[in-house]
């Protein structure tokens, strides 16, 4: 049976630590946020329909909201498309905070598995989207199997994978970097 | 040896909240000189000041420093407490240990304490060194010059010519009137704008006090508080104005038409032209960059076009009845002195350009005031709702506030009285046109004032649509012409979409072009936002920086009429005060230089802001010498001069040189 | 002679090849020399390293960048994606000295170092500002025949303005891409939601049914307002939703229409006289009736 819950947001979960930490994270610009709601107009996330979109989030990082945005998965469903960023009316540069909420989300594990799918191809590979058979499509486009990427110069990859080594992926890979 | 006595002041919990109190007293009784160390709740109070008044009549202190709040405010109070009590009223050094200090660092207590001490320590450091000094009186010019002929500046003038005062105004337009008779109706009681303003306007053209000096500017500011010379250009306007009977006709036969400005481009008007019908004074001028006979003239050497002055005979026109016509005419300069001047010189608006997301291009997006010339009688389309694009009737209307305010990349204020006017629009064409569409998209909805919410309340009666909790983010043009407004609606707490025939943008309010060089020639200062700045927001709300010169009205910051009239008022109020007595005193904080050690060098005669410095021969040489009445303290020639011969009484070398030590001492 | 390094990123080489072929044969045939940027990598996608942080983001990120810089070239790319990622990489280094400087620290274990020296294009504003409109017209083999194209130049193309180099006078009234299409005759006119979101990306892997209705959407109302016979797009993530995407909407019976899509690689490739076969060789959507209008127009 589904579990039946009241509708009522317990203000006393505020985390400040939270903000801090999302503010470090890159949402620094959080705290000018106006709740002018101009972002919501056009997010895709909002026109989509999804529960938690681009003023929501802002305002449930600004309470500090930790639970609640760290479990909701909405902030995954992101475009990018960055025209939060472009018009907000303060600079609170919306998307950053988005990608700070992310940040705080995968130090915690709370992320989707295709995150971590795209991680490990993106080390293994070079390429975080890597779908199968585009040897096939290449080849129809007459274009020669592998594209001349650091999937064709294993030197290459291997240097590439020193570097990412030496970033944050070290600690957050749920995989070996070897 | 002195005898320094500290009065430290708690200022209440503003002070005594973040600065331990007893322990920056018995510091203070360490300080050299210091004979006495009293702290009180409010030092500000009677008592208070009696504590210091009974310690200068008992003989035990003659130096006071009272550690408090800001001079600004206060120190006039404490110099005629020390005054008072027998001592030389420049005999008292404040230290700010509230506004510099409990009120910076309130988060952090003995940070705050420690800075306590060191600021009291370099007021006892300058009150050592302090000598007597003593005021000067001068006369005063009763007369007052008001810049800027709107509905503020009006109201100032009038009040001061009815009391007796010779009053200059000084109007860059044409005409008087402002922005406010461009406006239609008026919130919150919907009376005419124009009807209420026109018979003023008649008022101060006709008053005997009043001498209007209207498309003038401001061009040049001399000497001081009670006494300005102040020379006004008067351009030129190619019509002898004493002739001109306003009768219309050059408006009507001058070949060259452009954009006119008064309806913001929406229509067109003739090189020679009267600002609007109702226009005071009603007189024509000529428009010279734009008219053929100036233009030809500058090409070719030769005028081409003379119809406004000699008309078409061979078609039966005439041309200027009154013979009014001087293509000859010249920019003529008057320079008036009066005692006080006050500076209402408005606003303007800012255009729909800026914002790329509303679809600028689209000639049916107007801004909010280009819609109140739509609705007015004497706009554009007189007052006819009609579509710009097309001249169809718009069937649904959307306003967008928040346009340019409260916005970080143009103007973080809020513009105030948008909200008021989105309703203001909305109720006339409700009540002319039932069954139009509106709707308000707002971020919140900002009524306070009297009678404003219930103007709100009564609009949304009249079925008027509100969209709260979400700024517009797009405006975009349908291939048939249409607008689709995308918002959103915090109630419903979705995006929202909306196709509309018009959209109206309530764009920002902005201090009007000039405003910084304007407060330059006064010495006035503008703040962050570009508007002229009031010295103290609560206490001194019409003063400037420049002492004598006042303002009122949007200059000072987005404001509607009623405000802008209590705040013209008030400016009167205190440009009278000032004036009437017809003497004012000066502080005796002014340098002066010591001619012997002068160099003749010259570096201070140019940075005097004041003009208060010129050469002049001693012992046969140019030295310099400043006119005490001229100068206003600022100190910038003493902290010029190379061969510190300028002494700045109040902040000699000395004084600030043992302040500066008594500071950075480890 | 112009030179400049070719970007791969993932989706264009694995997904949809026939754009890289079509990129490939637009610049040699417009003179410019492709320089191969051996060993490059993701830009990386934004639910990558950008997800993580920007150390991590702009380190990947700078990898890539490295290699055009010691190859001495500006950079071309015909993802959306990668031209945000990669320009809003190098906007973060070159505004913020620390970042850059950790990015180096890192990079200097490989004996690398990011410079900042070369630029990353977008096929629009590359073709738009480096080719020229009229150098684009002398080279069409086939005119487009009046062929009505509705554009799409993509989120990425556009915004953030500030990271980018160059862009559209109104980015909110995208002009550029039309502009080409009416170059190489056909005709592209304006419609209402000519900026919106396609829905592919994060959205369409994590709410692939919400995306593809925000993607119907925005068909509808340019089928309504214009009823093109194709849709450009100026990014390869569109193309994907605006091809495959709308042929999973025909075959979940959620559309009754369907207009062809091309990436604007493709269709400058063609009308440069590419061999059609392989610069459409991934499409979903049928081109017959595209490719007819312009080759029986010649």
């Amino acid at each position: 049976m589904e579990e039946v819950t009241v509708n009522v947001i317990d203000l006393n979960q505020c985390d400040e630590d939270f903000i801090k930490q999302l503010i470090e994270l890159g949402a620094e610009e959080l705290k000018e946020c106006i709740q002018c709601g101009k972002c919501a107009s056009t997010c895709p996330m909002a026109l989509a329909g999804l529960e938690f979109f681009i003023k929501r989030i802002i305002h449930a990082a600004t309470l500090g909201l930790r639970d609640i945005l760290i479990e909701d998965p909405s902030v995954w469903a992101c475009q990018s498309c960055n025209r939060c960023v472009e018009i907000c009316p303060m600079d609170v540069k919306p998307y950053e905070i988005i990608q700070a909420v992310r940040r705080a989300a995968v130090r915690v594990e709370a992320c989707p598995a295709s995150t971590y799918e795209g991680l490990r191809n993106l080390y293994r590979f070079g390429h975080a989207v890597f779908p199968k058979g585009f040897e096939e499509r290449r080849k129809k486009a007459g274009l020669p199997e592998k594209p001349p990427t650091a999937l064709s110069f294993d030197e290459l990859r291997k240097k590439y994978q020193e570097v990412l080594k030496q970033t944050i992926l070290e600690e957050i890979a749920p995989f070996p970097l070897d | 040896m002195a005898k320094i006595g500290v009065y430290v002041c708690h200022c209440g919990e503003n002070i005594a909240g973040a600065v331990n109190i007893e322990e920056v007293v018995k510091y203070s009784q360490t300080l050299p000189d210091v004979v006495v160390v009293k702290n009180y709740v409010f030092m500000c109070s009677d008592p208070g000041q009696d504590l210091i008044k009974q310690d200068i009549k008992d003989g035990l202190v003659d130096r006071v420093v009272v550690a408090a709040c800001t001079p600004r405010t206060h120190e006039p109070i404490f110099r005629d407490a020390v005054e008072a009590a027998g001592l030389n009223r420049y005999f008292l050094e404040m230290a700010n240990i509230r506004d510099q200090d409990s009120w910076a660092h309130w988060h952090d207590k003995s940070g705050a304490t420690e800075k306590a001490k060191r600021l009291i320590k370099s007021a006892v450091a300058k009150v050592r060194l302090a000598e007597p000094l003593y005021d000067r009186y001068g006369d005063v010019e009763k007369s007052v010059m008001v810049v800027g002929g709107g509905v503020a500046g009006m109201f100032a003038a009038l009040d001061l010519a009815n009391m007796g005062l010779k009053v200059y105004l000084v109007e860059r337009q044409p005409s008087i009137g402002g922005n406010m008779i461009k406006l239609d109706k008026t919130f919150p009681t919907m009376d005419c704008s124009a009807c209420i303003l026109t018979p003023k306007m008649v008022e101060v053209a006709q008053h005997p006090n009043i001498e209007l000096i209207t498309y003038a500017e401001v061009d040049e500011v001399k000497g001081y508080v009670g006494n300005f010379d102040i020379r006004v250009r008067k351009k030129a306007r190619y019509i002898d104005w004493d002739k001109c009977t306003g009768c219309g006709v050059c408006t009507q036969i001058c070949p060259a038409r452009v954009p006119n400005e008064y309806n913001f481009g929406m229509d067109q008007r003739r090189a020679a032209y009267i600002e609007f019908p109702q226009a005071v004074p009603k007189k024509a001028v000529i428009d010279a960059p734009n008219c053929l006979y100036f233009k030809s003239l500058k090409k070719t050497g030769k005028p081409a076009c003379e119809i406004c002055k000699k008309g078409i005979p061979p078609k039966g026109i005439q041309g200027c009845p009154a013979d009014a016509i001087k293509f000859d005419d010249k920019d003529e300069y008057v320079t008036l002195k009066v005692g006080a001047v006050i500076l209402a010189t408005g606003y303007k608006v800012m255009d729909k350009t800026h914002f790329k997301e509303y679809s600028p291009h689209s000639p049916d997006v107007v801004t909010a005031m280009e819609f109140e010339r739509i609705l007015s009688a004497t706009g554009p389309t007189e007052g006819e709702l009609k579509r710009p694009s097309d001249g169809t009737k718009p069937k649904t209307i959307a306003f967008i506030s928040c346009v340019g305010s409260r916005d970080e990349r143009y103007h973080s204020y809020c513009s105030k009285v948008c909200c008021m006017y989105m309703f203001k629009h909305a109720r006339i064409l409700k009540e002319k046109y039932p069954d139009i569409k509106l709707y308000l998209f707002f971020i919140d909805v900002r009524t306070a004032g009297k009678d404003f919410e219930e103007f709100y309340v009564y609009t949304k009666q009249l079925g008027v649509k509100v969209i709260r909790g979400g700024r517009v983010s797009a405006v975009d043009v349908k291939p048939n012409g249409k607008l689709r407004v995308r918002g959103f609606d915090v109630d419903l707490c979705s995006p929202v979409e909306l196709e509309a025939d018009m959209v109206v943008l309530a764009t920002a309010i902005e201090p009007p072009e000039g405003t910084e060089e304007l407060g330059r020639l006064f010495a006035a200062t503008c703040g962050r936002e570009g508007f002229l700045r009031e010295v103290h927001t609560k206490l001194y709300p019409v003063e400037t920086a420049a002492k004598g010169v006042f303002i009122a009205g949007c200059v000072q910051g987005p404001k509607d009429i009623p405000e802008s009239i209590a705040q013209s008022r008030a400016a009167a109020a205190a440009a009278a005060a000032l004036v009437i007595p017809g003497k004012i005193k000066f502080e005796a904080i002014i340098s002066e230089v010591d001619r012997d050690k002068c160099s003749s060098c010259g570096v201070c005669v140019p940075l005097c802001p004041y003009n208060a410095i010129r050469l002049e021969e001693y012992k046969g040489k140019d030295k310099a010498k400043i006119e005490p009445a001229l100068c206003a303290g600022c100190g910038v020639c003493a902290s010029a001069c190379p061969s510190r011969a300028i002494v700045f009484h109040g902040y000699t070398t000395e004084q600030i040189l043992a302040q500066i030590e008594a500071l950075t001492e480890v | 002679m112009k030179k400049i390094g070719l970007f791969l990123g993932c989706n264009i080489p694995f997904n949809r090849p026939d754009v890289e072929y079509s990129i490939r044969y637009l610049l040699n045939e417009l003179g410019v020399e492709i320089v191969e940027l051996e060993g490059a990598t993701c830009c990386p996608a934004f639910g990558s390293m950008p997800s993580l942080d920007v150390v991590g983001w702009a380190t990947a990120s700078a990898w890539n960048l490295t290699i055009a810089e010691e190859k001495g070239v500006d950079i071309i790319t015909g993802c959306g994606s990668c031209y945000g990622s990669l320009n809003e990489a190098k906007y973060h280094m070159d505004k913020h000295p620390e970042i850059k400087e950790q990015v180096n620290k890192i990079l200097s274990t490989v004996g690398k170092e990011y410079k900042g020296t070369s630029k990353v294009w977008n096929v629009i504003n590359y073709l738009y500002e480096e080719i020229g409109l009229d150098n684009l017209k002398a080279k069409i083999k086939y005119n487009l025949n009046g062929l009505k194209c509705a554009v799409q130049t993509g989120c990425h193309n556009l915004w953030p303005s500030k990271a980018y180099p160059t862009n559209e006078d109104n980015t909110f009234n995208p002009t550029r891409m039309r502009e080409i299409c009416e170059a190489l005759g056909g005709v592209a006119p304006h419609y209402s939601t000519i900026t919106d979101c396609c829905g592919m990306g994060a959205l369409r892997s994590q709410a692939s049914a919400k995306s593809l209705a925000l993607f119907k959407k925005k068909l509808d109302v340019i089928k309504e307002e214009i009823d093109p016979d194709v849709c450009i797009t100026g990014c390869n993530s569109c193309l994907m939703q605006f091809d495959a995407g709308q042929a999973l909407l025909i075959e979940q019976k959620k559309l009754n229409y369907k207009i062809p899509a091309l990436h604007i690689a493709q269709l400058v490739a063609i009308a440069l006289g590419a061999d059609v076969e392989k610069a459409t060789a991934l499409a979903t959507i049928p081109l017959n009736g595209v490719i007819t209008k312009i080759k029986g127009g010649n």
